[in-house]
């Protein structure tokens, strides 16, 4: 319990997690700040678990054949609305769920990060079908990703070529599962670090973030070069 | 393509008499030479100058009649670069292969085979060409638009060329518990 707790943010402000020593552990008090979060989260957390668990919202996401299995088991025959996930949101801001139903190319990559990262919290992953757990048959292909937890974390992983209806079910069953256990700090834990805007340089359509590594980089180059100091571990940290 | 046993037939005699296309069009005075057939459909090589007076008399003759352009694909043979189109008439209901090739020796280091584009005056070829030109790098000279269609726009390289070496980055690296 108090590792988990540790790890709290003391502020509201704070939004990366303090990572404490393990030998100092003993020594952290926590702030009535953090034990008022921990007692609320102890009593909400089963009620918004149970509530989140039951109405889980997929994100209308399809790239190829997949996406039919996952029309069906939207459909009557299987009727994923007994779990609760019957509407398949157009927008990712009304979704808490990408099934990625469909081989993820290097062209679609960008997209698919970008709707991940429209997603508002708490926001979970299935990946679907062996093209998007490992690559599947097109592997070492040159325009397909291989897995697309290269991209996303992933929560549950569903295989199959494509997988049946009642798998997608069992799939949502389990992802229903994880919601009912896990708790608040262990959300903020694994919080996707995510970019408002991503900045590109107009001229060359690359992330500035990429330029300006590739500056430091040079930087650090030339100061080693010039001061004919090894910089080895300190530009690979760059 | 796969050609049968027909090719090595086609070895021993030294030339291959015209098929009913390549009549046509050295009646029309377009020289063309015949290759052996790809799965029972005339095959003929033409020289890349004369590829749109021979598609325009192809197209628009009234007993001929190949109105329909299937397919354009790139081949990248070990010798040549060929630019392959497909040619099919509802009403008469045949088919011809057309192939334009380049030597790879006639292409300079850095650059792109050169061959005529169809899609001026076949606007069925417009999105074919661009694929080519995409996956095997073959540059249609007079496209209008000519820039890479299923790949990213920044890709490098063609990636159905013999000689493509695919990055190793993080999406295709492979991990030590992979099975591939």
């Amino acid at each position: 319990m108090s590792e988990t707790d540790a790890k709290i943010p003391s502020g509201a402000s704070e939004s990366v997690p303090v990572s404490i020593p393990e030998e100092l552990k003993d020594t952290v008090t926590l702030t009535t700040l953090d034990k008022a979060i921990e007692l609320l989260s102890s009593a909400v957390d089963p009620v918004a678990n149970w509530a989140r668990s039951n109405s889980v919202w997929p994100l209308t996401f399809g790239t190829s054949c997949c996406a039919i299995e996952m029309m069906c088991v939207g459909m009557s025959a299987f009727d994923i609305s007994r779990f609760g996930s019957e509407v398949f949101r157009a927008t990712p801001r009304q979704a808490d769920l990408i099934i990625t139903a469909g081989t993820i190319t290097r062209k679609m990559a960008p997209a698919l990060v970008t709707l991940y990262e429209q997603l508002p919290e708490p926001k979970y992953v299935i990946a679907m079908g062996a093209c998007t757990v490992t690559g599947g048959m097109f592997n070492d292909s040159y325009s397909v990703v291989q897995g697309v937890d290269r991209l996303i974390p992933v929560d549950v992983y569903l295989p199959g070529c494509p997988p049946r209806p009642e798998g997608i079910l069992d799939a949502l069953l389990k992802l229903q599962q994880k919601i009912r256990t896990e708790s608040l700090a262990e959300r903020r834990k694994r919080a996707y670090r995510q970019r408002a805007v991503r900045y590109v340089d107009y001229d060359t359509g690359r992330p500035v973030e990429d330029l300006v590594a590739e500056a430091r980089m040079e930087t650090a180059e030339a100061l080693a070069e010039a001061t004919g100091y090894a910089l080895d571990h300190q530009v690979r940290k760059v | 393509m796969s050609e049968g046993h027909e090719p090595e037939k086609a070895e021993a005699k030294d030339e291959l008499k015209a098929g009913p296309f390549g009549q046509f069009l050295e009646e029309h005075g377009i020289p063309s030479r015949r290759l052996p057939d790809s799965c029972g459909v005339e095959t003929i090589e033409l020289d890349g100058k004369h590829l749109e007076a021979a598609m325009k008399r192809l197209r628009n003759s009234h007993e001929i009649a190949l109105n329909f352009l299937v397919s354009v694909a790139g081949v990248d043979s070990p010798e040549t670069y060929d630019s392959v189109y497909h040619l099919w008439s509802y009403s008469n209901l045949n088919e011809l292969v057309v192939k334009v090739r380049v030597p790879k020796a006639s292409v300079p280091e850095d650059r792109l085979p050169l061959v005529p584009s169809l899609a001026p005056f076949w606007p069925a070829a417009n999105w074919h060409e661009r694929e080519t030109y995409d996956l095997v790098g073959i540059r249609y000279v007079g496209h209008p638009y000519l820039r890479r269609i299923l790949n990213p726009w920044d890709w490098e390289g063609h990636p159905l060329r013999r000689d493509y070496k695919q990055l190793v980055d993080a999406l295709n690296d492979k991990n030590q518990f992979s099975m591939r």
